[in-house]
């Protein structure tokens, strides 16, 4: 437990920070290979439909010898996939079909606006990564290995670049100067300190005082806010008995060990965590006012090594 | 309650909540209607409450401990900058502006890279002539036995008119255009500019070897007396076809040159910094090599004269070239 918890690497962890001209950093989720890969096939089934609707047309409309045919769905399908992934990308602000079916998103690595250029250039790449080894595959015949391999190695080589680099940034990306993004959806929840408190007659008020408040950081406060905040979601468990089971030991664990001598009921364990959340929650972010973070209960560890969380 | 009494932070979202509701909903609609289809008011609105949402977003993150409150900013700003910074530029703008000024300016400005594509094949083509008047046999070492269609220096010269003249019908129209599309020399293009990246010599090879086909391919034929009869058949679609070839090599030098002689840049940097004339330059090669297939689908079989072919393949090419002597001049 303390071990995994003590040693985060701030860096490695946000590889999606875009800076703004506003210059205040944004995090973002980096679009994984999997649902890049499905917005890709969307796409791909999407101009393969639209280059064999004009075949089928062309088809009926008797101008060609059955010789050329290959070189005709070629042609259609090149010239239906290449506009549509910039010009859908340039009109949805880096949004193709797929990508909006993915809710993902193209944005640009310098935190400006994203060119047209960078756009032309992402896209253009595209064919020299898939399309164009992956045509040489398909036409090629059994005969010739050497060419086979080569194709199947440049495929093999262009897929593994994504898995290489933090971003998940194709070849493409690389030298565009964008990567792909998961678009985030703001839900704003309700605030757990001002959850109303269960009416009953008399008022009880748990009184904490400074040396109570001394033994947590903001990560078991956002721990206890899932949980406080567990009761209004509806979750499954919400009503059965593990849900008040967890709040009671919850409540056994902060009672011991931040010494809190008062006896403290069954029915007055959510009054209590949501009374110890906001006296929690306002002095930590007082001492973040005066220049003290305290990202978890450890955060005096590195000023006084003698002392161990036992009492944990 | 009394909790918004002492909670400072909680205090904070309260005063603010209402802004951030109205930027979502404005959000939204710049993203459903485009941030052209918004009111002027709206519009203002949505700069203005991003940067307040970028502000508060900023504080929170100081004085707040609250989890949602620093999630839902995050992303709402995220969603804010995205429609504020999204690329302004319409279609038609983009397509007008890549032809009267990207396209040529860029020509103008890597005009040493497609000489130097030029050269390369010139010197190529030239060596391949000589070479095949030295030796006939020299044909067969240059030309895939795919590419000469059974012409060589074993066939007649009857053989040689007959496909300068009269083509079979097979290859017109549609059908031509899409196999020429696809056919060696399109290829030959992508590989050069591809393959310019990789320090410019193999782009120099490929170009070079592809002059020696060419060369050789016009020897034969002026061999037997037929050189201004293939300079006809070559030029209606040959002047805009291999000089596409030259631009896309000088494209692809370019890059090249950016990996070999980065200045004080970083590679990466110089290579991208190239990547802005070298994709233009790419760009006009493809639509060189669309128009020299609709020339060789439809127009070579249409003009069966001569003097006709050589006028058409070099007026074509002197349009090119007024195109990029010419275009995207300021009026300064």
């Amino acid at each position: 437990m303390k071990m995994w918890r003590r040693a985060p690497k701030p860096d490695m962890s946000r590889p999606g920070e875009l800076l703004p001209p506003e210059g205040v950093p944004i995090h973002l989720g980096i679009a994984g290979v999997g649902v890049r890969m499905g917005a890709q096939i969307v796409d791909l089934l999407l101009t393969l439909g639209a280059a064999i609707a004009l075949l089928i047309l062309l088809g009926s409309l008797d101008l060609t010898t059955a010789s050329t045919w290959g070189a005709i769905a070629a042609m259609l399908f090149f010239f239906t996939r290449i506009p549509y992934y910039v010009l859908s990308e340039i009109l949805w602000n880096g949004q193709t079909l797929g990508k909006r079916l993915m809710k993902i998103k193209v944005v640009s690595n310098d935190g400006a606006s994203l060119t047209i250029h960078a756009l032309v250039v992402r896209n253009l790449m595209k064919e020299a990564e898939v399309f164009l080894p992956g045509t040489l595959l398909l036409t090629l015949s059994a005969g010739d290995p050497i060419y086979t391999l080569i194709a199947l190695a440049w495929i093999f080589g262009t897929l593994l670049v994504p898995l290489c680099n933090k971003r998940r940034r194709r070849l493409g990306d690389l030298i565009a100067g964008t990567y792909v993004i998961h678009l985030p959806q703001p839900v704003l929840l309700a605030d757990v300190a001002t959850y109303a408190a269960p009416k009953t007659g008399k008022p009880e008020d748990f009184t904490f005082l400074s040396h109570h408040l001394d033994h947590y950081g903001a990560f078991e406060l956002q721990t206890l806010e899932d949980l406080l905040r567990a009761q209004k979601t509806g979750l499954p468990y919400e009503t059965s008995k593990t849900y008040s089971d967890t709040l009671a030991k919850v409540v056994d664990n902060i009672r011991r060990r931040i010494d809190y001598a008062d006896k403290v009921t069954p029915d007055q364990h959510v009054r209590f965590l949501q009374a110890f959340y906001n006296a929690q929650r306002a002095y930590l972010e007082q001492r973040q006012l005066f220049g003290e973070r305290r990202s978890d209960k450890h955060f005096d560890a590195a000023t006084d090594a003698s002392e161990t969380d036992s009492t944990a | 309650m009394e909790a918004k009494e002492y909670i400072r932070s909680a205090r904070f979202r309260e005063e603010r909540e209402a802004d951030w509701k109205r930027l979502e909903a404005l959000v939204q609609e710049a993203e459903s209607k485009g941030v052209t289809g918004l009111s002027f008011m709206q519009a203002r609105d949505l700069a203005a409450l991003y940067r307040q949402a970028t502000t508060s977003l900023a504080i929170a993150r100081e004085i707040s401990l609250d989890k949602a409150l620093l999630a839902y900013l995050e992303a709402l700003t995220a969603r804010a900058y995205l429609s504020v910074y999204a690329p302004q530029e319409r279609l038609g703008g983009v397509l007008t502006k890549f032809l009267t000024q990207g396209a040529p300016q860029a020509m103008r400005r890597s005009w040493a890279f497609i000489l130097l594509g030029f050269l390369c094949m010139g010197l190529g083509a030239l060596s391949g002539y000589l070479l095949f008047f030295d030796d006939a046999a020299w044909y067969h070492v240059f030309m895939p036995e795919g590419l000469a269609g059974g012409r060589g220096p074993g066939s007649t010269t009857e053989f040689l008119r007959g496909v300068i003249y009269d083509d079979d019908p097979d290859a017109r129209g549609l059908g031509a255009f899409a196999t020429f599309l696809f056919s060696h020399n399109t290829r030959i293009a992508i590989f050069v500019f591809g393959l310019g990246v990789f320090l410019c010599v193999p782009a120099i090879a490929l170009i070079f070897y592809n002059g020696l086909m060419f060369g050789a391919f016009v020897a034969l034929h002026v061999d037997r007396g037929l050189g201004w009869d293939i300079a006809g058949w070559l030029s209606i679609h040959g002047v805009t076809e291999l000089s596409a070839i030259c631009v896309a090599c000088g494209a692809g030098l370019q890059l090249g040159f950016a990996v070999l002689f980065p200045g004080q840049r970083t590679r990466a940097r110089a290579l991208k910094e190239a990547g802005r004339d070298a994709t233009k330059l790419a760009l006009v090669a493809a639509l060189m090599l669309v128009a020299a297939a609709l020339l060789e689908g439809f127009g070579r079989q249409l003009v069966q004269d001569m003097n006709t072919r050589l006028l058409i393949g070099w007026g074509v090419g002197a349009l090119w070239v007024a195109w990029f002597m010419l275009g995207g001049r300021g009026r300064s």
